[in-house]
C-alpha cells in the first residue's frame, strides 16, 4: 500500500427478502449506519464508489454513483463499478487506489443489490450476464449450472462425495445463527443439504447461495485513523468463460490475488486469523481454499470435516455465515466482507475469533474470472 | 443473446464451424432452464473437440447417459425459442455409445445426393458427415472454377488442360461442362479418390448433379449408387421452383444474375427426377433437414 488506508467503520442493512425495501431505501439504510458508525462528518467525505451488479436489470436503476451522492448534503463525486458477483469487492479495491494516489482522503464505499422485485427468470437471466455471452449462455446454462460443471469435474477427479459437500453449506448455517444481519439465521443439518432439490446436477438448492436483497458501506480514509488499516488490496482477472481455462477445479484468479496480495502485506501464512470466503457455491470454498495454498489440491474437505474452519477453529472460514447463509445481494457481498473483517479485528463479531489480528477477505466475479483480494490488520 | 443480429452471428459462425467428435470433460443437468430453452431439463456439457477447441453444448436427449471421458459427435438441433417465437437451432452433442455407432459395414458403394440449387444439399451433406464422423468422407470435387470465398464444397481447384488431360488419361470417370457468361465450369470425380475413401472402409458421399450421376453410374454400375433425390416443398412444380429461389436469395451466396442462371439449370435438374427416374432410389421432400437426414441415415444403414 503507498499509504496508509484505515477502515473506520461501516454499516449494513439486514440481507435477504427485503419486500418493503427498494434499491434506494438498501443503500440509504446501509450509509446512514455507517455514518452512525462511525461518527464521521457527511462533509468529510470527498469521494463515493458504490458496487452493483444488475440494478438496470432488476431495479430500473443505473446511475448509482450519482443517487449515492445525491444522499450526502455537499454531492460529492462518485462512481459506480462492476464485476459481476466481485462488484463489491472491486468497490473498495478501487475506493484505495483513489485513496493511494491522494485522490480522495475519506472515501465512502457502498455495495447494494435489489433483487427480489422481479420475477425469477429475470434475476436467472441477469446473473447469467457474469459469464460468457458467446461461449457459454447459447447452450443453455444457468449461472449455478456452470459452478456444476466445476464440481463435477471436481468430485470426479478427487472422490469428493455428496454427503461431504454438505459439509460446506452446513457450516456456513451453524454460524449464521449468531449473526442477526444473515438471511438464514437457521442450523441446517448436512443431512437434509444432500436432499434439498436439485438446481444444477451435482449442486443442490443448498449448496447454491441465495438471491437476496442488501447494502453494506464502509468508511475508508487516510486522514483519520482507527484500529484496523488494510494491509492488502489485489485485484485479478481469468478467462471469462471455462472454455478457455486450463482447469476446472482451479481458479487463476484467486490464486494469483491471493499472491499478490501476500507479497504486497509482507504476512506469513500462518498468520491468517480469519477469513471472510467467497462460498457463493459450496464447491467454490473448496477450490479458493486450495488456490490459496490453505490445503492441498483436493484435500480442502478435511478443513471441515476436522472443523478446522469453526470460529474457534485453527483456520476460521466465513465465522459471518458467508455468501450461503448470510445471503449474497450482488453488489453487497464483496464490501459486507470487509466489514466482517473489520468486526473480528476489533471485537464486535458474532462467532468472536479470539485475538484477530490479520484478516482475509475473497471475493469472487463469475465462475472465478475477477478475483479482489483484501488483507487487513490491526494497528 | 436474444436478438436478431447476434442470433445472425451465432449462425454464420456455426456455418464455418468445423463439426468434430470430441470427448466429455465435464458436465451438468440444468434442472432450471432458462427462458426460451423450455421447461425440461437437460444436459449441458463441456467438451474438448478433436481439434483441442473447447464448447460447452447441450446433449441430446436421445443421448446415452454423460460420463465424463465419453466419445460425443455433434448434431445441428433446435435448441430453444426466441422472445419474438423463432426457432433457433445450435449444435447438440450425442454421446456415442456401441448401440449408437451405425451398425452398416461399407460394401463398396457410394451415396450421392443429388437435386436442384438451393434444395439443401450441402447442408444435408453436412449434417450426414457430421452423423457419420467416423465412417464417411465426402468425395472432393475437380473443377476449372475459379475459388471463390463461399465455397463450402471440397473443391480442388485444376485448369482447364489439367482438366481434360485427366478426363482422356481416365482419371476422372464422371464430368459435366456448365456453360455460363464468363466461362463454361467443369466439375468431375475422380476414381482414384472414391476407391480411396473404400479402402480407408468409409462410405464416399457425393453431393451432386444429374449429368455427374450418369457418368457415376456408368463408371461404378447402377448398384455402386445409392442415391437419393432431393426435392423442394411444394405442391407443383411451380410451388418448388419458387421455394428454391427464397432459398438461394437468402443464403446470400450468389448475384441476382447467378440465380438467375441456377433457377434454369434447377428446372431441368427437376425435370431430370421424372426423365430419370431410373437414376434415383429414393426421392426425399426436405421440408425439415432433421426428418430429411434421419431418413437418408435409415435408408443408408438398411441392409442393402
Amino acid at each position: 500500500m503507498r499509504e496508509t488506508v484505515y477502515v473506520l467503520g461501516g454499516g449494513q442493512t439486514r440481507f435477504g427478502e427485503l419486500w418493503e425495501k427498494s434499491l434506494s431505501d438498501v443503500i440509504q439504510e446501509a450509509v446512514d449506519a455507517a455514518i452512525t458508525s462511525t461518527g464521521v462528518m457527511p462533509t468529510d467525505i470527498d469521494c463515493i464508489v458504490i458496487g452493483n451488479m444488475v440494478g438496470g436489470e432488476t431495479a430500473g436503476q443505473a446511475h448509482l454513483g450519482t443517487f449515492a451522492s445525491g444522499l450526502l448534503p455537499h454531492h460529492p463525486p462518485a462512481l459506480r463499478v462492476e464485476a459481476a458477483c466481485a462488484s463489491g469487492g472491486l468497490a473498495v479495491h478501487t475506493a484505495c487506489a483513489l485513496l493511494e494516489s491522494n485522490r480522495a482522503e475519506t472515501v465512502l464505499v457502498v455495495g447494494a443489490e435489489k433483487l427480489t422485485d422481479v420475477a425469477g427468470d429475470i434475476v436467472t437471466s441477469a446473473l447469467m450476464h457474469a459469464a460468457d455471452n458467446e461461449k457459454d449462455a447459447p447452450s443453455g446454462l444457468t449461472f449455478p449450472s456452470i459452478f456444476a460443471l466445476t464440481a463435477t469435474a471436481y468430485m470426479h477427479r478427487y472422490n469428493l462425495t455428496r454427503d461431504d459437500l454438505s459439509l460446506v453449506s452446513a457450516a456456513s448455517h451453524r454460524a449464521a445463527t449468531q449473526n442477526p444481519y444473515a438471511q438464514f439465521r437457521k442450523e441446517i443439518p448436512a443431512a437434509s443439504i444432500s436432499k434439498s432439490p436439485l438446481i444444477a446436477d451435482p449442486l443442490r438448492l443448498l449448496d447454491c447461495s441465495p438471491i437476496s436483497d442488501g447494502a453494506a458501506a464502509l468508511i475508508l480514509s487516510t486522514k483519520k485513523e482507527s484500529g484496523v488499516r488494510i494491509a492488502a488490496t489485489q485485484l485479478a482477472s481469468e478467462s471469462l468463460s471455462l472454455v478457455d481455462r486450463p482447469s476446472l477445479t482451479s481458479f487463476g484468479s484467486t490464486k494469483t490475488a491471493f499472491l499478490k496480495a501476500m507479497k504486497e502485506a509482507g504476512w506469513k501464512q500462518n498468520e491468517i486469523d480469519c477469513i471472510e470466503l467467497h462460498d457463493c457455491f459450496s464447491i467454490a470454498s473448496l477450490i479458493n481454499l486450495e488456490d490459496m495454498g490453505f490445503a492441498e489440491e483436493g484435500q480442502a474437505i478435511r478443513l471441515f470435516k476436522d472443523q478446522d474452519t469453526e470460529s474457534q477453529g485453527s483456520l476460521p472460514v466465513n465465522p459471518s455465515g458467508g455468501l450461503k447463509a448470510c445471503g449474497h445481494p450482488i453488489g453487497a457481498t464483496g464490501v459486507k466482507q470487509i466489514l466482517d473483517c473489520y468486526k473480528q479485528l476489533t471485537n464486535q463479531a458474532p462467532n468472536q475469533v479470539k485475538n484477530a489480528r490479520h484478516a482475509l477477505a475473497h471475493n469472487l466475479g463469475g465462475v472465478g474470472a475477477t478475483c479482489t483480494v483484501h488483507l487487513l490488520e490491526t494497528v | 443473446m436474444d436478438s436478431i443480429p447476434s442470433l445472425h452471428r451465432r449462425t454464420k459462425a456455426l456455418a464455418s464451424t468445423a463439426l468434430e467428435a470430441g470427448t466429455i470433460e465435464s458436465f451438468t443437468v440444468v434442472h432450471h432452464p432458462p427462458a426460451g430453452f423450455g421447461s425440461e431439463s437437460y444436459t449441458v456439457a463441456l467438451i474438448k473437440t478433436q481439434s483441442g477447441k473447447k464448447v460447452l453444448a447441450q446433449l441430446t436427449r436421445e443421448s446415452a447417459a454423460a460420463a465424463i471421458g465419453a466419445t460425443v459427435t455433434p448434431h445441428l438441433r433446435r435448441i430453444r425459442t426466441m422472445h419474438n417465437g423463432l426457432f433457433v437451432n445450435d449444435l447438440k452433442y450425442e454421446v456415442v455409445t456401441k448401440k449408437t455407432e451405425p451398425l452398416f459395414t461399407v460394401t463398396s458403394y457410394v451415396l450421392a445426393v443429388s437435386g436442384p440449387s438451393g434444395v439443401g444439399k450441402t447442408t444435408i451433406a453436412r449434417a450426414l458427415l457430421s452423423l457419420f464422423a467416423s465412417v464417411a468422407e465426402q468425395v472432393p470435387i475437380y473443377t476449372t472454377r475459379h475459388a471463390k470465398k463461399t465455397d463450402v464444397e471440397p473443391y480442388v481447384h485444376v485448369s482447364k488442360e489439367q482438366f481434360d488431360r485427366m478426363i482422356t488419361s481416365g482419371d476422372i470417370i464422371a464430368s459435366t461442362h456448365m456453360p455460363s457468361k464468363t466461362e463454361t465450369r467443369s466439375y468431375g470425380y475422380r476414381r482414384k479418390d472414391i476407391e480411396a475413401i473404400w479402402k480407408r472402409g468409409k462410405l464416399p458421399i457425393v453431393v451432386t448433379e444429374v449429368h455427374l450421376l450418369q457418368g457415376l453410374v456408368k463408371a461404378l454400375g447402377r448398384r455402386a449408387i445409392l442415391s437419393c433425390g432431393l426435392l423442394p416443398p411444394g405442391k407443383s412444380r411451380r410451388l418448388m421452383l419458387s421455394s428454391l429461389l427464397h432459398r438461394l436469395r437468402t443464403r446470400g451466396r450468389d448475384t441476382e444474375e447467378q440465380i438467375e442462371e441456377r433457377m434454369k439449370v434447377a428446372e431441368v435438374d427437376l425435370r431430370a427426377f421424372a426423365d430419370h427416374a431410373h437414376l434415383f432410389d429414393h426421392l426425399l421432400v426436405n421440408d425439415q433437414l432433421e426428418t430429411c437426414v434421419e431418413t437418408i441415415r435409415e435408408i443408408a444403414t438398411m441392409k442393402r
